[in-house]
Parts: structure tokens; C-alpha cells; sequence
């Protein structure tokens, strides 16, 4: 099947058209708050709350007995809810560190889950609980009602976000700053941390429990490194996650078994990978380049500087030398001299060089900045 | 009790050993996080293990899981070291894509492979007595029993051989290395430990609940003790008791012994989280609130001796000026009054000799940093605590 | 014209994890004074401040600004905090954290304008920063993070500044340019108090000096109180003013 057909059968097609749209809008709202919690350090609190979450669907089925996606929605919040308020709880009143928190509250409530799903699975209406896509996620699941709950708190969160963008950037940056200027800083954290918690709860029954934080985690990874503004961040990790969304559905609607929650999570992989390698200033390649390149001009500078010595023995500093005299210092070929005629530094006529004004004021203001420098 | 029963409790037990020793380490070096990373990301490791032996118990799934893990935990530091995100962002990267390649993996070949996502994850330890090792026709027990066994041995063997480099590059990296034993052995050969565990015990307990068998029971010590080997007796100890009784609770409920142990061990830390005798919650709150009293009165004593005019030493301004509740300050006043600290004549305090000792003394310890002492030299002074 | 004080201090407490870190404090600063306030590591220097500001909460005693508590009074001050508590790979621009400092004056919802915009370049223009408005705070040197910082505070137009070692691992240029610019907020009429740890050079920038050491040791002129008596008192050691730099 070509793209174009591809393409056609999303706009044609109710189910996939739906998965479509679900698996974005969960991308987007995901890039949104996981830049939140990338920018804060709570990186791995959205893999403790996704696993948190499952006792409170278990839960939530023994109560209400029925499959029905917002009795769960309710259950796996207020449990997921529940796991962050003990993780903070612990970190704060024992001295076991957060790490630890995490650890704990992912696997214990996720066994307790356990031990409740098991238990539920030998009643006698088990086979239409469905729980097992919780912990997996099945983007093939998802209904046009899911969808338009994903809308409505995609466009709450981005009301939120729009509204009290100040506090959220300043409290990001700067809490106790924040607390300073007279505004509460409980009331933001815990809007954010409400948010982030509905977005996971959202994103279980598509990606499952396993691979929600990578959700959350990758879109913004990858976004902060194309910009360093705030905004552009957020809206390029809401981008980056939708695209993670459309792609991974496509690739695996058109494949055989390929579940949709691992290929969206490794397409989210691949752009994270290609951000961190490819994204200008900050990634690795042009790190690579940046730092070849001064290691280069390092290499000219240095050789400068020696000519700039030879050259100052000489009432005018024009006077031409031969190149065997550099021959005692290191450092130099005939194709960084070659290099430094092309910056106008310096000019050679045959087996001799001298400096041009150019090339006597870089120097000059090399020696400058270095001594500037060891003042610092 | 049938042998199967017993087997299963053996087993379990066993796991929940093997898992305490390297948790407790990972706990104090605070990375409980790298072993939930680990846990998962040895799934690739197992599908290719099995596609290359087609053996679930082949020691080739062992030693290349064991691997992806250490892999995992190498490109976590990598990434952590270029600078371009949070340490904490670089796990939950790294260990996401690892798991969904393996999920991929499996489905990709799921006519061949008879492995389950759902096993690997969430383990079924009820079938272990039934997969067995025959020497022969002489049964040896079942395969499980034998692979954690070796590994716990093992485990047990670097424990003692290196427990005090261990202990030294747990507390002091900076005098380990000085020392000459290489942090980065240590850390590595633990990161090493730690996937051998975690894949010796995934097919009993499952991958995530190998993380609840690493960090509660390690927590759960940290609560009640401070000295290492003690820690790693009550890891042990509080590990070994959830096994026997989570089975029990299952074998009543029917339901995951895996999901079961866990809740056993989550019952048992939350326990000690609220009771545990000194780093316990309601231990600290008890100890803030004598602490607060107790402050507050060194407070008022220091405030009376550093003020010899009546106005400031009238019972009303403590109220006014020291800014404290009517509460608060009438329990200042008695326990200062029972311990001989202060007289009151016309609503005017004035310390006693054994009051300006006392305040002296404190403020010569505050002063010097010594702020421990202040503890050692309460109980000399005090007849009656806050 | 009357004179008035800036923040009284009145039987101050306070404890950390119920350790105390400051005893009973009694400080009067007047209005108008450069301040140091120094003391060992540990002193609680910074712990001072914080309780000013109502950051953390103290034990016992009570704090004023211009006679009213600091909840009433918070456009009259600003704060510098320690540059090591930020994360300064955060993606804003230098601008971006200078204008954060009119966001009290704003209050909810509110976004800066115009004028903000005006007065936030202004004060960058002030620590000598403004052509590096647009730049990411991660590639500026600490000297120039912390004149970011300064900014900050200079936009909130405060009467008293606080600043947590202004001082602290920026270059010598810098130094003299901050301290350039406190001379001139006091002769603005404004209070400045400076968390300060290089004893050398208190004579130098300052007109007014607390010893703090858990217990106040001593405040007032530096030409009165700075002497070797009060350090020992505040350092423990036998303590000798060497002015020669």
C-alpha cells in the first residue's frame, strides 16, 4: 500500500480514522505536560504514577462490576493520585531518597494491581473485564468517545497552559522566587501534577503501563533540543509527539503483528535519536564539528601568535620572513599557513611569509583576550 | 503441604534472597530507579537468547539478558554524560525503546517463539515445579530451584568476597578510589549482579514485581536499622517472610503469587513506614513536635538571657513578640518550671542558676557546630521531656 | 525627615528539621544602608534572608518591613538568590529572567507588556547586559548570570534588595560592576543587604556590617564594629583584619 492510499484510507476509514486522531491528540497532550516534568527532574514519577494507576482500575471493576471506560478513568486517577502524594510523603518525612519513593510506589501498587486482576480474572465474568489492555495498551480499542475525552482535556490542559503560562514558566525555573512574588506555589504544582496525572491515566488504555513514560518523556527530550525557549519547546514536543502517534499507527496498521503502543514509543525513540545527533548548537554531531573546528582555529591562532613574536623583532611588523624559521615551533603545515592566506592573516611569496594588518590586529587582540581571560 | 507447595514457597524464597543482597546496595547508592530500567530492558536480550537456543532455560538467555542490562545501564550513563538531559530523563528513555523492541521481537516472530510478553513481565511461578531437570531417570528437582540457586550462590560468594569494598564505594566513592578499589569496578560488577538477578528471577516473579523484590524489602530495613550488615539481615529476613506468607495468601485468594508477595511486601513496608521505632512517621512526628517544645524552650531561656530588663522577661510578651500561640507557650513555661529552669515572680521570668547553665552551655554547642551534643546534653539537663 | 527602618527583626527563631540555625535575633536595619552580613559557613546568613522573606518559617519572633509584615510589603522588596539554585540549562533567554521580575507586580494572569518589556531592558542595559538579551542563560558566563540576576531584582523597583552571595564565583570585572551598582541603589535612598563572604573587602563596599554566627554577634558601621574583637567573636579563631590586598 502506497502513502497516498494510506493517506486516503485514514480520512475514509472509521476505525483507523479514529486510532488516528486518539493516538495524536494522546502524542500531543503527552509532549505538552512530559515537558513539565522533563524540565522539573520528574522524569520517572510518570512511570511510577502509570504503574500506580493499575489497582485503581482493578479496583474500580470489582466496585462497579461493569467494563466501562470512565468508572476506570476515575478509579486509575484517584489511585494514580494517591501513588504521588505517598511518593512525596515518603521523600519527605523518611530519608529514603525519591528513588527509592519511585521504585516502591511503581512496584507495589503494580502488585497489588496484580493480585487484584488475577483475582478478578478467576470470577465468572472475567473475559469482558478487558483489563489486560491496560497493561499493554491496545490503540485498536479506542472508541470515538475516547477521542473526544482526549479533545476535551487536550483543550482544558491548553486553556490551563494558556492562562497561567507566566506562573508555570517562573515556577519552572525559579520556585522559591516564585514563592517571593507572593504567588501560592502549591496551587500551581498541584494544576500541573492533576494534569500530568490525567494525561497518563489517558494514554493507559493506547500505550499501557509499561511504555506510558516514554510518552511523556521522549516528545519533550527530544524538543528541548531544537530550541531554548520555553513555548517553542512545548509546542515542538506537542509536534513531535502527534507525529510519534500518526506514524506509529500507520506503520503498525499497515504491518503484521506490530502492536501500535511499542511502535509509537520507538518512533518517538527515533526522533529523540535523531535530535540528539542532528539538532543544531546542541546536538552531538555539531558538538563534533564545533569542537574539530576550534581545535583548527586553535592550531592557526597558536601559530599567529609565534609569527606575531618573529614579527615584533622587526621595526616593521610587514617585514617578510623565511618559513623555515617557524620550523622550531610545531604545530604548523603548509596547509594552515595556505589557510591563514586565505583569512588575509598573513602573505607568502615562495619560501616566505609576512603578516598583513589583518593578521598584526588579530593577533594583537588575541594576546588581549588572553590576558583578559587569566584575570578572570 | 504437597512438594509442589514446598517448591514454589523454596523457590520464591530463594528469589526474594537473591534480590535483597543487590537491592539493598542499590537502595543506598540511590539507584532503586536503575533496576526497574533493567528489569525491563532484558527483554530483548531473552528473545534473542531464545531465538538463537530455542531453549527457555538455556544459560545463553541468562548471560545475553545480563547484558542487555549492563548495555542498558551504559548507554543510560552515556547519554547522561553528552549533557543533553536529566539523568532521571535518560532512564526513562533508554528503557522504554529497549522493552518495545523485544515486544516487537516477539510478535514479529510469534509463530516460532513461545514466549510471552505477559510471562516475562508478570511471571508464573505456580508452573515452576512442573518444568524439572532429570540426571538419568534420577529427578534433581525443577530447573528454576537450580538456575536462581547457582545465581544466589554466587551472589552470596561476591557478597562476602568484596563486603568491604562493597561498603567502602557505597559510603565514600572518593576513599574507595583512594584506596585503589575502582568505584567503576564495583559499580559495574553490582549493575552485572543485579541483571543475572533480575533474569534468573523473571520467569518466577516477573520482571516488575523483581523490582518490588529489590527495593521493599531494602527500604523496609533502611527504616529500622543503620548498620549495613543489619540491613541486608532484615532485606533477607523481611523478603524470605513475604515469599512464604504472599504464597499462602494466593494459594487462599487464587489469584498471581507473584501480585500476592508483593502486596505482602507492601503491607510490611508500610508497616514499618508508619511504626518503625525511630525513622518511622509517627516516630518523627512524635520526635518533631518534643523537638519543637524543646527548641522553643532553649529559645525562651536564651531570650531571657540575653534581655535583663523586666519588660522583656513579663510572661504577656511571649505571646506578643516571640510570636507564639497561647498553647505553645504555656507548655514552654511548664517545662521549663519542672525542670527547675526558670522562677516566676509577678508574671516576671528569671532564670535560675541551673537555667544560665544550661542556656550557656547550649549556646556555646550551637556556636560551635556541635549541634549533636545538644541531644547528649538535653538528657543531662532535663528532669522531664517536651 | 524621620528616620525609619527598613526591616526589624524581633526575637527571631529558626529551626531546620528542629536544629536551630538562627537564636533569637534581634536586628534593626535602617533604611539607606549598604549591609554585609557575615559569619561562617553554617551561620544560617542565608537562613536570615529566607525568613525575611517569608520563604521559610520561623520557629518563634517576627519580622517587619517598614513596620508592617512582609506579606504587606512585598513590592517594596526583591530578592537575589544563590545562582546555584537555578538549573541554568532551563530554555529562556536572558531577557526572559529579567522580566520575571515584574511578574509580582502583575500579579495572576497577567501577561508584561509593553512597559515591562521597557523596564526589563532598561535594567539590563544597567548590569551592562543588554546586547546579550536574547542569549540562552546556559552559554552566559556566572558573572554574567548573576548581573541576569541583579536585573531581575532591579526590575521589581523594590526599596530594600536582599542578595544570597552576589559575589560567588563571578570575575573580578563583574564584582566591580555589581558592587557599582549597590553604591548606587544607597545612593538612591534604597537598603541593600548582601550576603558576604570575602572579609577583605567589607571596608571597601560596605557602610554597614551584621556579624552573624546562629546568634547575632554585632551590627552596625563597619568603621564602628569591624574590628578584629567581633570577628574572632563571629569566627571562633583569633581573627586579625589584614586591609593590605
Amino acid at each position: 500500500m502506497g502513502l497516498q492510499d494510506y493517506i486516503t484510507l485514514v480520512f475514509t476509514d472509521y476505525t483507523l480514522r479514529t486510532i488516528t486522531l486518539g493516538t495524536a491528540l494522546l502524542g500531543a497532550i503527552c509532549g505538552m505536560l512530559g515537558s513539565f516534568a522533563v524540565l522539573r527532574k520528574q522524569s520517572l514519577l510518570g512511570d511510577a504514577i502509570s504503574h500506580a494507576a493499575l489497582p485503581g482500575i482493578a479496583l474500580a471493576f470489582l466496585i462497579h462490576g461493569a467494563k466501562n471506560s470512565f468508572y476506570f478513568l476515575i478509579g486509575a486517577l484517584v489511585s494514580g493520585l494517591l501513588g504521588t502524594f505517598w511518593i512525596k510523603g515518603i521523600t519527605k518525612r523518611t530519608h529514603l531518597k525519591s528513588d527509592t519513593a519511585l521504585g516502591l510506589v511503581l512496584s507495589l501498587f503494580f502488585g497489588f494491581g496484580m493480585l487484584l486482576l488475577t483475582y478478578i480474572q478467576k470470577q465468572e465474568n472475567a473475559n469482558q473485564a478487558g483489563l489486560d489492555k491496560y497493561l499493554f495498551g491496545q490503540a485498536a480499542t479506542l472508541m470515538e468517545s475516547d477521542v473526544w475525552i482526549l479533545a476535551g482535556v487536550t483543550g482544558i490542559s491548553l486553556l490551563i497552559l494558556l492562562f497561567f503560562w507566566k506562573e508555570f514558566k517562573i515556577l519552572l525555573f525559579d520556585p522559591e522566587y516564585t514563592k517571593t512574588l507572593g504567588f501560592n506555589t502549591r496551587v500551581i504544582d498541584i494544576l500541573i501534577t492533576t494534569f500530568m496525572v490525567l494525561a497518563i491515566v489517558l494514554g493507559l488504555q493506547t500505550v499501557g503501563v509499561v511504555l506510558m513514560s516514554a510518552m511523556l518523556l521522549a516528545p519533550a527530550a527530544a524538543a528541548r533540543q531544537w530550541t531554548n525557549h520555553l513555548w517553542k519547546m512545548i509546542v515542538i514536543a506537542a509536534v513531535f509527539g502527534a507525529l510519534s502517534g500518526i506514524i506509529g499507527t500507520g506503520i503498525s496498521a499497515t504491518q503484521n503483528n506490530l502492536s501500535t503502543g511499542p511502535v509509537i514509543v520507538l518512533v518517538a525513540a527515533v526522533f529523540v535519536l535523531f535530535s540528539f545527533i542532528f539538532a543544531p548548537s546542541r546536538g552531538l554531531l555539531f558538538r563534533q564539528i564545533r569542537f574539530m573546528k576550534n581545535r583548527n582555529n586553535l592550531k592557526l591562532h597558536k601559530t599567529l601568535s609565534v609569527m606575531y613574536e618573529i614579527a615584533k623583532t622587526h621595526k616593521n611588523f610587514k617585514h617578510p620572513h623565511k618559513i623555515k624559521i617557524l620550523n622550531n615551533f610545531q604545530g604548523f603545515s603548509r596547509k594552515s599557513l595556505k589557510k591563514m592566506e586565505t583569512y588575509q592573516w598573513i602573505e607568502l611569496n615562495g619560501q616566505m611569509w609576512n603578516l598583513t594588518d589583518k593578521g598584526y590586529h588579530k593577533a594583537v587582540n588575541l594576546y588581549n583576550q588572553q590576558n583578559i581571560q587569566q584575570d578572570d | 503441604m504437597t512438594s509442589a507447595q514446598f517448591e514454589i514457597q523454596l523457590i520464591a524464597s530463594l528469589v526474594a534472597i537473591a534480590c535483597a543482597i543487590p537491592g539493598t546496595f542499590l537502595v543506598l547508592r540511590k539507584m532503586a530507579m536503575i533496576s526497574d530500567a533493567i528489569s525491563h530492558s532484558i527483554l530483548p536480550g531473552i528473545v534473542v537468547g531464545f531465538f538463537i537456543s530455542h531453549n527457555i532455560n538455556s544459560p545463553l538467555l541468562i548471560v545475553l539478558a545480563a547484558l542487555t542490562g549492563v548495555i542498558t545501564v551504559v548507554l543510560v550513563e552515556f547519554i547522561q554524560k553528552t549533557g543533553l538531559v536529566k539523568e532521571d530523563t535518560a532512564i526513562g528513555l533508554v528503557f522504554p525503546a529497549m522493552f518495545s523492541i523485544g515486544v516487537l521481537l516477539i510478535a514479529q516472530n510469534a509463530n516460532d517463539v513461545h514466549l510471552d510478553v505477559d510471562a516475562v513481565l508478570l511471571g508464573e511461578i505456580a508452573f515452576a515445579p512442573f518444568d524439572r531437570i532429570y540426571w538419568e531417570d534420577y529427578d534433581l528437582g525443577p530447573k528454576s530451584l537450580w538456575v536462581i540457586g547457582t545465581i544466589l550462590l554466587i551472589t552470596i560468594a561476591l557478597l562476602i568476597t568484596f563486603f568491604k569494598e562493597l561498603k567502602v564505594s557505597t559510603f565514600d566513592a572518593q576513599l574507595s578510589a583512594a584506596l585503589g578499589f575502582s568505584p567503576a569496578i564495583i559499580h559495574y560488577g553490582l549493575m552485572s549482579v543485579a541483571s543475572v538477578t533480575t533474569v534468573g528471577a523473571f520467569d518466577a516473579v516477573g520482571a516488575i514485581l523483581v523490582v518490588a523484590l529489590m527495593i521493599a524489602p531494602a527500604a523496609t530495613a533502611y527504616l529500622l536499622t543503620e548498620d549495613l550488615k543489619k540491613m541486608l539481615g532484615i532485606s533477607i529476613v523481611s523478603g524470605v517472610f513475604s515469599a512464604i506468607v504472599g504464597y499462602w495468601v494466593a494459594n487462599f485468594l487464587d489469584a498471581s503469587i507473584a501480585g500476592s508477595i508483593t502486596t505482602v511486601l507492601g503491607i510490611l513496608f508500610f508497616i514499618t513506614y508508619l511504626f518503625a521505632p525511630k525513622k518511622g512517621i509517627i516516630a518523627v512526628l512524635h520526635r518533631q513536635k518534643q523537638q519543637k517544645i524543646e527548641v522553643s524552650l532553649l529559645t525562651f531561656l536564651l531570650h531571657l538571657n540575653n534581655h535583663s530588663e523586666e519588660s522583656e522577661r513579663h510572661l504577656d510578651h511571649l505571646q506578643d513578640e516571640i510570636n507564639w500561640q497561647r498553647g505553645t507557650s504555656k507548655k514552654v513555661v511548664d517545662l521549663a518550671l519542672k525542670n527547675n529552669m526558670i522562677t516566676i515572680n509577678n508574671q516576671i521570668v528569671s532564670l535560675t542558676d541551673k537555667g544560665k547553665l544550661f542556656t550557656e552551655e547550649a549556646i556555646s554547642y550551637i556556636i560551635s557546630n556541635k549541634k549533636s551534643e545538644i541531644e547528649e546534653m538535653k538528657s543531662r539537663f532535663f528532669l522531664f521531656r517536651g | 525627615m524621620q528616620e525609619q527602618n527598613a526591616i526589624k527583626v524581633d526575637d527571631l527563631t529558626v529551626a531546620y528539621n528542629y536544629k536551630p540555625v538562627l537564636w533569637d535575633i534581634d536586628l534593626v536595619i535602617p533604611e539607606g544602608v549598604l549591609m554585609a552580613i557575615v559569619g561562617p559557613n553554617g551561620a544560617g546568613k542565608s537562613t536570615l534572608i529566607k525568613s525575611i522573606l517569608g520563604i521559610i518559617k520561623p520557629l518563634a519572633g517576627s519580622v517587619k518591613v517598614f513596620g508592617k509584615p512582609y506579606q504587606k510589603q512585598r513590592d517594596k522588596v526583591a530578592y537575589v538568590p544563590q545562582k546555584g539554585s537555578v538549573d541554568w540549562d532551563f530554555p529562556t533567554t536572558a531577557l526572559d529572567v529579567v522580566m520575571m521580575g515584574t511578574y509580582g507586580s502583575l500579579g495572576w494572569i497577567k501577561r508584561p507588556g509593553k512597559k515591562e518589556k521597557k523596564a526589563s531592558l532598561e535594567a539590563l542595559e544597567k548590569v551592562g547586559m543588554l546586547p546579550f538579551q536574547n542569549r540562552q542563560i546556559s552559554q552566559l558566563s556566572g558573572g554574567q548570570q548573576q548581573r541576569i540576576f541583579l536585573a531581575r531584582a532591579l526590575v521589581q523597583n523594590a526599596s530594600i534588595y536582599l542578595m544570597d552571595e552576589p559575589f560567588q564565583g563571578v570575575d573580578a570585572t563583574t564584582e566591580k560592576a555589581i558592587i557599582q551598582i549597590l553604591k548606587e541603589l544607597r545612593k538612591a535612598g534604597k537598603t541593600v543587604i548582601v550576603v558576604h563572604h570575602d572579609l577583605q573587602t567589607v571596608p571597601e563596599y560596605f557602610d554597614w556590617v551584621t556579624f552573624l554566627n546562629v546568634k547575632k554577634i554585632a551590627t552596625g558601621p563597619v568603621k564602628d564594629i569591624f574590628n578584629d574583637d567581633n570577628l574572632t567573636k563571629t569566627y571562633g579563631i583569633n581573627y586579625k583584619v589584614s586591609m593590605q590586598k
